[in-house]
């Protein structure tokens, strides 16, 4: 039996969420262990480190990029990532002209195999509701002021392909491993609500 | 349907609040609510558009004040009370056994 | 009674997901380039056209090919499938003459969503 602290209620998610696991597994409908995996993958294993080496990838390797802006479910397969939530992905590129930047005005879709479970700000009802109308102001909350000459190109998730930004490879970085690379790409830079780090943080 | 989940456009939101360095789980229910996502799925016969149309129905105040992860636990006792699996009054009785410390 | 996810299946679960994409021909009633408005759906049951667009013109920009229909699919109807489209707005276009006139929003539409214009 969990430990509950403070006071719980009927209505309280927690107690509602152990009820229906508990009866789910006693019904022999779960399985607590299959469950447990799937929290490891999403917790530690499934993350933005896995965007990341497909940009950095892109970054180097310009056959790869043109596959990924070709193909992105293939490409970014060729690099180990796929599944759910992720079964049709469209990469698109940032240039000096175009930023591009990702939401999901219905719900919450988001490229689960590249990028992790979404963040809360992502789900929320303001970026969700501000970003397609307007996404300067949204961009500046997040530190981001881009001059009037580029076009901010919002893409709206409403069906199943889910998609990832290629960010612009920052300036200075042309020594850089592909390793070295990966860790200037942030979770933000594929959303679209930054740019790629110029140099890695502490 | 043109329900609150409508959002894009609308104003009032006011300013994104983002945590630094988020936890993907912000409680252990979470986590176990996330989970019965692939574990149900398989079993229980519903679509993914099934699943959102659940949460677009679950009423405009409840779904701004609830969070994320309460819509998901909201599908699952709608479907699965539907369907059969684990009815409401199951969910009644454990509730309280749980509450009364004998579960 | 066993579980249907079982602990030996879960990295092929999760790595495999189950895409929408259907794999039969259904004919296309736009291409990319043709302007196309919104249809004014207001139907209660699901769907996954935002309300921002309906009304509004905008130009295809890319065939993905043929999915599920999610409109019907909520309701168990089956053997809607359709193209899905990338379609490009002008934020002036979705929000009006304050707006600017460079910035975009992509959406993906249903053939179900829009007529030709």
């Amino acid at each position: 039996m969990a430990q509950h602290h403070g006071n719980p209620r009927e209505s309280d998610p927690a107690i509602r969420t152990e009820a229906l696991e508990s009866l789910l597994v006693e019904k022999g409908l779960v399985d607590r262990s299959a469950m447990d995996a799937v929290v490891d993958l999403f917790e530690n294993k499934i993350g933005p480190r896995n965007g990341a080496r497909v940009i950095a990838r892109a970054w180097v390797d310009p056959a790869f990029k043109s596959r990924l802006l070709t193909d992105g479910t293939d490409a970014i397969k060729e690099l180990g990532f796929s599944g759910l939530q992720g079964e049709d992905m469209v990469v698109v590129e940032n240039t000096p002209s175009v930023h591009n930047v990702i939401v999901c005005t219905l719900c919450s879709c988001y490229p689960w195999p590249t990028l992790g479970l979404p963040p809360v700000w992502y789900k929320s009802a303001p970026y969700r509701a501000r970003v397609v109308s307007e996404p300067r102001s949204v961009l500046k909350e997040f530190g981001l002021e881009l001059p009037e000459s580029v076009e901010v190109r919002v893409w709206d998730t409403t069906a199943e392909l889910r998609y990832l930004v290629l960010p612009e490879r920052p300036e200075g970085t042309e020594l850089m491993s592909e390793e070295q690379l990966a860790l200037l790409v942030t979770r933000d830079s594929m959303i679209g609500v930054s740019k790629a780090l110029s140099s890695p943080t502490k | 349907m043109n329900g609150i989940h409508d959002l894009g456009g609308m104003h009032g939101f006011g300013l994104i609040k983002s945590e630094k360095n988020e936890p993907v789980f912000h409680a252990d229910w979470e986590r176990r609510v996330m989970a019965l996502f692939p574990a149900t799925f398989l079993f229980a016969g519903y679509t993914v558009d099934e699943f959102r149309h659940c949460i677009e129905n679950m009423g405009a105040a409840g779904y701004l004040e609830s969070s994320y992860y309460e819509h998901w636990l909201h599908v699952y006792e709608e479907i699965l009370d539907k369907r059969g699996f684990v009815t409401r009054a199951e969910m009644d009785k454990r509730i309280a056994e749980i509450l009364n410390g004998e579960k | 009674m066993a579980a249907a996810l079982t602990l030996e299946i879960v990295p092929a679960v999760i790595a495999g997901g189950a895409s929408a994409r259907v794999d039969k021909h259904v004919a296309p009633r736009f291409r990319v380039g043709d302007r196309v408005r919104m249809r004014n759906i207001n139907l209660p049951t699901h769907t996954r056209q935002p309300g921002y667009i309906k009304g509004k013109v905008g130009t295809v920009e890319q065939d993905y090919g043929v999915f599920v229909f999610p409109d019907a699919h909520a309701h168990g109807i089956h053997g809607k499938e359709q193209h899905c489209y990338n379609v490009r707005f002008t934020a002036s276009e979705l929000w009006g003459v304050t707006a600017s006139d460079r910035d975009t929003v992509r959406v993906d539409v249903f053939d179900d969503y829009m007529d030709p214009v």
